[in-house]
């Protein structure tokens, strides 16, 4: 074969290639069903050191190595959607964030990735949160601070869905053997709070406008995909107004408190109350916890303070 | 190595290192981690003389950003065109060309005179206030084809091949590819992939000064080039020389192969032809030629005649005032969005050199070239176009590229308050309104912080009879800066239900104060 007939089969192959629908090769993780056992457990710690008492919750939850085997692929999830500062309390406090990447590598973890699909320019975001450098400041290889690649994105059928019946996920969140949920509490305009349901927000694809239509359901929906192993909510600092971003000092409210859970509805429930308000004020809380995701009567839950 | 050699290298050294510099400044126009640029990436168009000379003549104020363009002045006085020849970008990839596009016949006659012309029209135009070096300008075209088509293109073309392995390759090609695909994207690739309206007129443009090449060596420079045509006029003042100043009887070389063709039909140099290249230190058979500083004695006189002088500078009064009767310019509804701090309207079409650095720079890519929207005016100056992309509300990026100040740098504070247009709410297509559906993605992301989007609740009966309570979504018009946000993250398929306008401006010409 001459030079000019290789180039040309080359390019054929190049054309032929790029001209086919993608095809995925993922078979997404099995959904769990409902899984929370009762009573479902919080744990709420306080205190100025956001490290400390995000380390003293996990610990009293029986430490991470209840949820990361050695070897695992982990997934922690914050809230980095905008190009906010830590003290405007519109993203994850990056210390939280740091304690549970730090526990994770240390029960053995594979890999940790962090990563938000977010609302501002993402390099802004993973910067001025504080997230990305300071997870750099961990220097360990196996802490994966990625910008959503948007080839990662793949159709899943939500089995159980009342509202959605299909939508796009992120690959690496659905693969992941353990993956911990940590959004920060906030207000919305929309759905009054965005706690951890709304969290998932990050992990989709597609134009995500549209979960507003019907959002309570919708967050009910898409939580049922991914089922965190664990769900920990930052409420150190609380947005009280003009969320999700904010902007203004005063808006914030802080109260250096930290709580998680296993019982992603409990999580949100509890989370709820910090607000001044009931966890049926959340159409996505009782949403969930029509579908079974778990369980949203503060009353029938054990909360633990450390 | 033979010390006419040398000379040779040491100007392509010199080539190659003002090109790399080039396109790494290139490069590092986009954020980088930091809310402020840290190299001056637009470092060609301020020290570029004919930028310099039409803000100044448009605007009537001197440009303190372009003050470096005298610097290039300076040198030009005392080496002649050496920017031609050894700094110019696009004068070096014109170079580089040569080896694979060979001219297909001998220019018929010198067209040199051409760039005299569009030099004199560029300026008159600006005395009279039209701004039109952004056509001519060889950095805008540069920076502009690279910024709006080449880059996008290449970055479209490399990534589909990854992609292609990805998708379809095989798992070991994948984890190959992979890695070689970030180590292209952390030096090569720009960070993303941009789109950008009508590319293919940026590329023809860009193109056709290549395609040139085909009619002769360095046909832009010699014949096409204003800016070329500039520093030529200052060199007849220079010092350094080639000797001697007449090419020999009975040889041909000097006018063969010369890239420049600087020598006349009677044999005699003109000095400000030469762009220093040094080939004749090589190729002169006889081995006389040598540069050396000598006064500054011109045997032949530019090669233009009065005639063209006066055409270019009647066609130089004369476009200004065509620009001035086309109602396209007085039209409101054809007023664009500028990007934040931009100049009033018509100093900012005075000021802005078409260059492209701030659509390069934009981090939500979100300012596009004016096309033939605003008349011959606007042509290539920047647009906001939310629908595709929104300004960032804490990035102040483009101000701070522009070369020319038609855009100012903005504190943040003065960027969190700059009004680059106002939201209008469109109650027919917009959901809450046009079908009851709950929505107000807009306000979620409404960047103020006190939100210029708020909502009026209401309860309504829904499709199925039931009360339904809704959030209506209106605009606080005093605490909107027009950022677009609202605009682009709308769920509607097709117009988005809330759309920025422009604002101030227009509305104090309508409504004077
Ligand atoms: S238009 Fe806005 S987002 Fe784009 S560069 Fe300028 S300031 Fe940044
Ligand atoms: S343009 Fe829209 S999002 Fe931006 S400030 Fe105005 S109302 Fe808010």
């Amino acid at each position: 074969m001459d030079r000019r007939e290789f180039l040309k089969q080359v390019a054929l192959w190049y054309a032929g290639i790029m001209t086919t629908a993608p095809v995925f090769r993922l078979v997404p993780r099995a959904m769990a069903g409902t899984s929370a056992s009762p009573p479902s457990g919080i744990i709420v710690s306080k205190g100025e050191d956001y490290f400390k008492i995000t380390a003293a919750v996990i610990e009293k939850m029986g430490g991470m190595g209840r949820f990361v085997k050695p070897g695992a692929k982990v997934v922690v999830k914050p809230n980095i959607g905008w190009d906010r500062s830590p003290e405007q309390a519109a993203n994850t406090h990056p210390q939280v964030v740091r304690a549970l990447v730090t526990l994770a590598l240390d029960a053995g973890a594979a890999s940790v990735q962090v990563f938000d699909r977010t609302c501002n320019e993402e390099r802004r975001c993973y910067q001025n949160s504080g997230i990305k450098p300071e997870l750099e400041k961990i220097k360990d290889p196996r802490v994966k601070c990625e910008f959503i690649d948007e080839r990662k994105f793949v159709p899943v059928k939500i089995e159980g869905g009342k509202a959605l019946k299909e939508w796009q996920f992120y690959k690496d969140a659905l693969e992941a053997d353990c993956y911990i949920n940590v959004p920060v509490a906030k207000h919305h305009g929309l759905s009054g709070l965005t706690l951890g349901m709304k969290n998932i927000m990050g992990v989709i694809g597609g134009r995500r406008g549209q979960i507003h239509h019907d959002i309570g359901r919708n967050l009910a929906d898409l939580n049922t995909v991914i089922r965190p192993s664990l769900t920990v909510v930052d409420a150190t600092r609380l947005l009280l107004r003009s969320g999700p971003q904010g902007g203004k000092i005063e808006d914030v409210s802080i109260r250096n408190t930290v709580l998680a859970s296993t019982d992603p509805v409990a999580a949100d429930a509890y989370a709820t109350t910090l607000f001044g308000q009931t966890p049926d004020a959340i159409t996505s809380t009782v949403a969930a916890f029509e579908m079974g995701l778990g369980e949203m009567r503060l009353e029938k839950c054990t909360i633990t303070e450390v | 190595m033979n010390k006419k050699l040398v000379f040779r290298r040491a100007r392509q050294v010199c080539q190659i290192f003002f090109l790399a510099l080039f396109l790494f400044l290139f490069r590092q126009t986009d954020y980088t981690g930091l809310d402020t640029i840290p190299y001056a990436v637009n470092l060609f168009f301020r020290w570029d003389p004919l930028a310099a000379a039409a803000v100044t003549l448009a605007t009537r104020t001197v440009i303190p950003l372009l003050l470096p363009a005298l610097a290039v002045i300076g040198l030009t006085l005392v080496f002649g065109r050496v920017f031609c020849g050894w700094i110019c970008p696009l004068g070096t990839l014109l170079d580089g060309t040569a080896r694979v596009i060979r001219p297909v016949s001998r220019p018929l006659r010198p067209l040199r005179h051409i760039k005299y012309v569009i030099l004199t029209v560029v300026l008159v135009s600006a005395a009279f206030g039209l701004q039109l070096a952004g056509w001519v300008d060889p950095f805008s075209l540069l920076v502009r084809g690279m910024v709006i088509a080449v880059d996008p293109l290449f970055n479209a073309l490399v990534t589909a091949g990854f992609d292609a392995v990805y998708f379809h390759g095989p798992g070991w090609a994948t984890a190959v590819s992979e890695p070689v695909y970030d180590a292209f994207k952390s030096f090569i690739l720009p960070y993303k992939q941009s789109l950008f309206i009508w590319p293919a007129v940026s590329l023809v443009m860009l193109a056709g000064v290549f395609a040139l090449e085909l009619l002769g060596r360095r046909f832009w420079c010699r014949n096409l080039c204003p800016l070329g045509a500039m520093l030529a006029l200052v060199s007849r003042f220079s010092f350094f020389r080639r000797k001697p100043l007449l090419a020999c009887k009975n040889c041909e070389a000097c006018h063969h192969e010369c890239r420049m063709s600087a020598f006349d039909d009677d044999r005699r140099m003109m000095a400000e032809e030469c762009n220093l290249c040094l080939d004749c230190l090589e190729f002169c058979p006889k081995q006389i030629t040598t540069f050396r500083f000598t006064p500054p004695v011109n045997r032949a006189p530019v090669d233009v005649t009065r005639r063209h002088l006066i055409g270019a500078g009647l066609t130089g009064i004369t476009l200004p005032f065509l620009v001035k009767i086309d109602a396209v310019a007085k039209d409101p509804s054809r007023r664009v969005l500028r990007p934040p701090g931009a100049l009033a309207e018509e100093d900012f079409l005075k000021t802005c050199v078409r260059c492209g650095e701030c659509l390069k720079v934009c981090i939500q890519n979100a300012l596009q070239p004016v096309l033939l929207e605003q008349g011959l005016d606007g042509v290539f100056t920047p647009r906001l176009v939310p629908r595709l992309g929104y300004c960032e509300f804490n990035c102040t990026l483009c101000g701070q590229v522009c070369p020319t100040g038609a855009l100012k740098r903005l504190t943040p504070a003065e960027k969190h308050a700059f009004v680059i247009g106002r939201a209008v709410f469109d109650r027919n297509r917009c959901l809450p309104f046009a079908s009851s559906t709950p929505c107000i993605v807009c306000e979620e992301h409404c960047p103020t912080s006190e939100k210029a989007i708020r909502f009026d609740e209401v309860v309504v009966t829904g499709a199925g009879g039931a009360a339904l309570t809704l959030k209506r979504p209106y605009v606080i018009t005093d605490l909107c800066v027009g950022c677009g946000i609202c605009e682009k993250v709308c769920p509607l398929p097709g117009p988005s239900a809330v759309r920025v306008y422009p604002a101030g401006e227009i509305s104090s010409d309508l409504y004077p104060v």
